[in-house]
């Protein structure tokens, strides 16, 4: 563990630029965005609360090119592996799921593991909370312990510095002269700001009566046949908002795109909302109706990643519960699991 | 365990090199990829029609023919509509194989029961092919076969001239409804599983054709008394990627992509609504 200061750690991410491409949160009306970091503008604030996109679009990109021509080599190869500074721990275990599903399920993806493979995280405790962080529920702390390079503590005019890999320490030592030796004080500080936001989640998991994780088991072959999904699904428009937000969602879609004499194959994200996700050309829709897709969506998260992975496949980060525009709560369908089957 | 591969989504060029005619909504092409791609009897393949898109397909030729491949498609959709537009000559792609075939070495020194029904002839060729050409290894062969008419018949040619005068094969096949050419059965398939002279304690049973057919069948099988991991069933799902990753095809704790198409009615017949 080591100290460094505001201006010192400026000229860290100064010398990063030199091997990767920086990415750093600016705030922009309440909300937090990652930005191509060029110099430490006033808007950066690498703490606070989680980004408003997922952290899975640096890496299992929104839309690419994954084949042209038959050719046998992979297009679009990034020059620069991205850093990626003020990740909060919720977008790490999102991460480990993307990390399950594109690496270590069986195949690997070379695409995701293109990007993936030499990049940096540094990752920074929340010092803040908004009203649908629920990531305690799911047994993330609101400060990051693991799947991190370098974690970042705000303590005064400066950082906290923890390392937890071996590209990590690498950089410690490399640029060493821009470290101290952390004040006991600085521990201290960090603990007690780390309390106060554990206590903020606490209070938002009180309030709406979440029951924890420990409780999930078997939830959805209990509630398979219930109303809830349907109750649930009343107002979805099918949007997919909920699946391209969240953190953990990896579900695409390879289409081609339609040219006479060149053929290019395109990924782009997809939602297991959107009614003909599962339909094959025959006709035949194992989920022709809202709520059952609905349904399949939770059984994805809270059946099939605990059984295959042993992972509930949700962060509580509460992007699809702000980006719902029928206000579909994931909160309130595993509170009704829990408690009303 | 983990596999590496270059770039999975790339399809490889093949030429086409005929195309045949089976039934009104049927034809088979024949395909010569421009790189080596072997298959395993019950894998499936992309089959990539250049700015249309893809589709699976399980071959319905010999798997130990390595420089030709034969899928036998049924008009139904976007990209086998433009299948059935191609002629010698055109250029697609295939990307695979995929998933996992039968397990034909388990089968060895037992009786087996073949069902198809419909376009499931398709995938069932391919193993047929397999058993009648290492006919010695197992203990006896059945085929049941049913689809809807006498001019649906898959391959009906070569089971009549070839299958149906082999000894080491008991066939039987049946239609929903025949016309007045036809002599054999009328029924669905279900009709002719009963008093096949087999032991359905120890026996495999292999089925593939639609869902419905797939489901009595099963229904019917254990019935009959076959162990349920020794009913083989094709699940037929929206496989896109073909390695586990886009998520459409999930079936349970499976992905038919990868841990599919062929699985023992035993390891999914807890999950809900399988046949949907």
């Amino acid at each position: 563990m080591q100290y460094i200061s505001s201006s010192n750690f400026t000229k860290f991410l100064e010398n990063l630029k030199n091997d990767y491409d920086v990415y750093i949160p600016i705030k922009k009306n309440d909300q937090y965005f990652y930005k191509k970091y060029i110099d430490f503008t006033d808007d950066i604030v690498i703490s606070e609360v989680r980004a408003f996109e997922p952290l899975k679009s640096f890496f299992f990109r929104a839309r690419e090119i994954v084949a042209e021509n038959f050719k046998s080599d992979i297009p679009q190869k990034i020059q620069k592996p991205y850093c990626i500074v003020g990740v909060k721990a919720c977008d790490l275990k999102g991460l480990q799921v993307q990390d399950y599903v594109f690496e270590n399920h069986d195949y690997q993806d070379p695409f995701y593991i293109n990007v993936r493979k030499n990049n940096l995280i540094i990752s920074a405790d929340c010092t803040s909370t908004i009203d649908t962080c629920f990531c305690l529920t799911l047994n993330v702390k609101p400060y990051p312990l693991e799947n991190f390079d370098i974690n970042l503590s705000v303590v005064r005019e400066g950082f906290i510095f923890e390392v937890s890999s071996q590209k990590g320490q690498d950089l410690v030592e490399k640029y060493s002269f821009l470290f101290e030796e952390v004040k006991e004080e600085f521990i201290s500080q960090r603990d007690k700001q780390r309390e106060k936001v554990i206590k903020a989640v606490e209070e938002n998991i009180k309030e709406n009566n979440i029951p924890h994780q420990d409780s999930f088991k078997n939830i959805i072959e209990r509630g398979y046949e219930s109303n809830i999904w349907a109750d649930e699904a009343n107002n979805c428009v099918e949007c997919g908002a909920c699946n391209t937000i969240c953190p953990t969602c990896h579900c695409f879609l390879l289409y081609d795109q339609k040219s006479e004499n060149k053929m290019a194959r395109l990924r782009i994200w997809d939602s297991c909302m959107i009614k003909d996700f599962a339909q094959v050309a025959g006709g035949a829709n194992p989920r022709p109706e809202l709520w059952m897709r609905l349904r399949n969506r939770f059984e994805k998260k809270f059946d099939f990643f605990p059984k295959v992975a042993d992972i509930y496949a949700c962060t509580g980060c509460g992007r699809c519960i702000s980006a719902c525009p029928a206000k579909i709560d994931i909160r309130k369908v595993l509170k009704r699991l829990v408690y009303d089957v | 365990m983990m596999y590496k591969i270059e770039n999975p989504y790339r399809p490889i060029k093949a030429e086409i090199t005929e195309v045949i005619s089976e039934t009104p909504t049927i034809k088979t092409i024949r395909v010569e990829p421009k790189e080596p791609i072997t298959f395993e009897t019950g894998q499936f393949i992309e089959l990539t029609i250049p700015g249309i898109g893809e589709a699976p397909f399980t071959p319905s030729s010999r798997p130990t023919i390595k420089d030709i491949m034969e899928i036998t498609i049924m008009n139904v959709g976007k990209v086998t509509e433009k299948v059935h537009e191609l002629k010698k000559g055109d250029i697609v792609g295939v990307r695979g194989p995929f998933g996992k075939g039968y397990p034909i070495n388990r089968f060895k020194g037992k009786e087996i029961l073949v069902v198809g029904g419909g376009c499931g002839f398709a995938p069932i060729r391919s193993l047929m092919y397999e058993f009648l050409d290492r006919s010695g290894e197992f203990k006896k062969l059945f085929f049941r076969g049913g689809c809807k008419t006498p001019q649906e018949l898959l391959y009906r040619s070569e089971i009549e001239d070839n299958w149906a005068k082999r000894e080491d094969l008991d066939i039987k096949l049946t239609v929903d409804k025949g016309d007045s050419g036809w002599k054999g059965n009328v029924g669905v398939v279900t009709t002719i599983l009963d008093g096949v002279d087999m032991d359905y304690e120890s026996g495999i049973a292999i089925v593939c054709g639609p869902p419905v057919m797939m489901k009595f069948s099963t229904k019917k099988l254990l019935e009959m008394g076959f162990k349920e991991e020794n009913i083989y069933l094709s699940m037929e799902k929206n496989m896109s990627c073909g390695i586990g990753k886009c998520g459409h095809c999930r079936l349970g704790i499976y992905y038919v992509c990868k841990d599919g198409p062929v699985f023992s009615y035993d390891k999914i017949k807890n999950f809900p609504n399988i046949w949907d």
